[in-house]
């Protein structure tokens, strides 16, 4: 432990360094909370927020919104990369509509999904599942179709046919692509969640931002902001280890 | 050559890729046990043919018969050693091995017995668990053999198998070959353009000249065995790869010249 801190000693002296800047300017220099809250002021509004119990009702709220709509892009994503990988007819009209929608910048959408799907967690989960899916559509396609032909020849001459072939040799060579998707997903899908309760919602992360800039009480707005990003880092890290885990095999 | 002792039997075998003919009626046959080897220049077809066999490419007219069945397909009774090892990189070392048994329903205790025997056999007891890529380049082509050899196949084909591996391990590799070879004395057809390795390896060897691909002339080697490494050395040996390389001469200075030339 202790090595291993020393071995990040400039991580993180950087870290409370910044910390400590942040603090010495919203006490010192901005002087105000109603315009920056101060690391200390924030770690209160933490500790107030969850021991009313406020702040697990908007996590909790967040997280339902969250894993339903990505794990729905998963499961979609991938068989729809299946599909393009698999069928020209599916490549060539698939294609136009994937590559369109992941450039544009669907969560601005995000009122007009409210306005359909109401100010509940359908409209949330609905944008959390537009936002992830394309990551993983796409990243599934080329792993499938960039399969190396020489494996797929190999388990071909001891006579293999095409359903052995996709599951002992393309599945598990797109595997890394699709896990990359995935993690992909995981950002995008938190921004999902925050932009659409941002636009209307009853509870939830965004709906505690937003809530508390209308109210100038920027500690609550900060202990929001600090708890979407814990769970960013933790969701990506925990995947990066669950591919070391799952594939162990590469480098 | 009585009809129990055949093994591979090609009768008018004809490639042709659009206009351009690959390879021209070829009619042989080949005994069971015997380790024939193929060699000729570059664009001889000799790779073709062996795809052909192994049932990767369909002859354009003409077939093959192993044990009296038409080559209609891939199947278990090959066994193909590639050229690059193409393991799976996701597999570790036994169960690359043991891809042919399983694919084709055969996965059992004896079966794994027998995995474990043939990794032992081309020098590889203790590495059943390793991924390919924790493994040199010899390595991984012992494992590529080793994979054939698992679906105990009636033939086994090896195209230019030890082509990526440095001089030294190549020789290595081709001790290591005849001596597996002489443990099991599988029907072997082996592809290489390196004339020694073909005349260390082979009981006989099939010659092919280019444009269009075909058998030029087939050399019996009569080399005792077991043949160690200093058998290069031998005034028999020298003679027999000095003899090939006058057969293919013109023919590689033709195909070297088309390549410089484009």
């Amino acid at each position: 432990m202790i090595a291993f801190l020393h071995e990040r000693r400039w991580s993180w002296g950087s870290v409370i360094f910044g910390l400590a800047l942040w603090e010495f300017i919203s006490r010192v220099i901005v002087g105000s909370k109603l315009f920056l809250a101060a690391p200390t002021q924030v770690f209160e509004a933490l500790i107030e927020l969850s021991s009313s119990g406020e702040l697990g009702k908007h996590i909790w709220t967040s997280t339902l919104e969250f894993l339903l709509g990505y794990g729905a892009a998963c499961v979609l994503g991938v068989a729809l990369g299946f599909v393009m990988a698999s069928s020209k007819a599916g490549k060539q009209s698939l294609q136009p509509w994937v590559s369109g929608l992941y450039a544009t910048p669907t969560v601005a959408l995000a009122p007009l999904f409210i306005l359909w799907f109401g100010i509940g967690i359908l409209s949330k989960v609905v944008v959390v599942a537009v936002l992830v899916i394309f990551p993983v559509t796409i990243n599934t396609e080329t792993g499938l179709r960039t399969t190396p032909t020489q494996l797929i020849e190999t388990v071909r001459s001891f006579g293999a046919n095409s359903r052995q072939i996709f599951f002992k040799v393309s599945l598990p060579s797109a595997l890394p692509f699709i896990f990359a998707g995935f993690r992909l997903g995981i950002g995008r899908g938190l921004i999902g969640v925050v932009v659409a309760e941002l636009f209307g919602a009853r509870s939830g992360l965004g709906q505690l931002i937003s809530q508390s800039a209308e109210t100038f009480n920027m500690p609550n707005l900060f202990a929001g902001v600090t708890v979407l990003a814990a769970a960013g880092i933790a969701m990506t890290g925990g995947f990066t280890w669950l591919e070391q885990k799952l594939l162990p095999w590469r480098d | 050559m009585s009809d129990e002792s055949v093994k591979l039997s090609v009768a008018n075998l004809t490639k042709r890729f659009g206009s351009l003919e690959v390879l021209q009626d070829i009619s042989t046959q080949i005994r069971s046990g015997e380790f024939i080897s193929i060699v000729g220049p570059s664009g001889c077809g000799k790779t073709t043919f062996l795809r052909i066999i192994g049932g990767l490419e369909q002859a354009s007219s003409g077939d093959a018969h192993l044990d009296g069945r038409r080559i209609e397909g891939p199947g278990a009774d090959r066994g193909f050693v590639f050229q690059q090892d193409n393991l799976l990189p996701w597999r570790d070392i036994l169960a690359n091995t043991e891809i042919g048994p399983e694919i084709n329903g055969a996965l059992s205790p004896e079966q794994r017995q027998n995995t474990l025997r043939l990794l032992k056999l081309v020098g590889l007891e203790g590495f059943e668990h390793y991924y390919p890529r924790q493994l040199s380049g010899g390595m991984r082509q012992r494992v590529n053999l080793a994979r054939a050899l698992a679906v105990d196949p009636a033939l086994l084909l090896m195209d230019e198998p030890f082509s990526a591996l440095d001089a030294q391990t190549r020789e290595i590799m081709q001790t290591e070959l005849s001596r597996i070879w002489e443990e099991g004395r599988k029907t072997v057809l082996f592809v290489t353009h390196q004339i020694d390795e073909a005349v260390y390896l082979s009981d006989r060897i099939f010659v092919f000249a280019r444009r269009p691909g075909r058998i030029n002339e087939i050399i019996d080697i009569d080399l005792p065995r077991p043949r160690p490494l200093s058998i290069k050395r031998t005034p028999r040996f020298v003679e027999y790869v000095d003899h090939i390389w006058k057969l293919i001469e013109e023919d590689v200075r033709v195909s070297v010249l088309e390549e410089h030339t484009g």
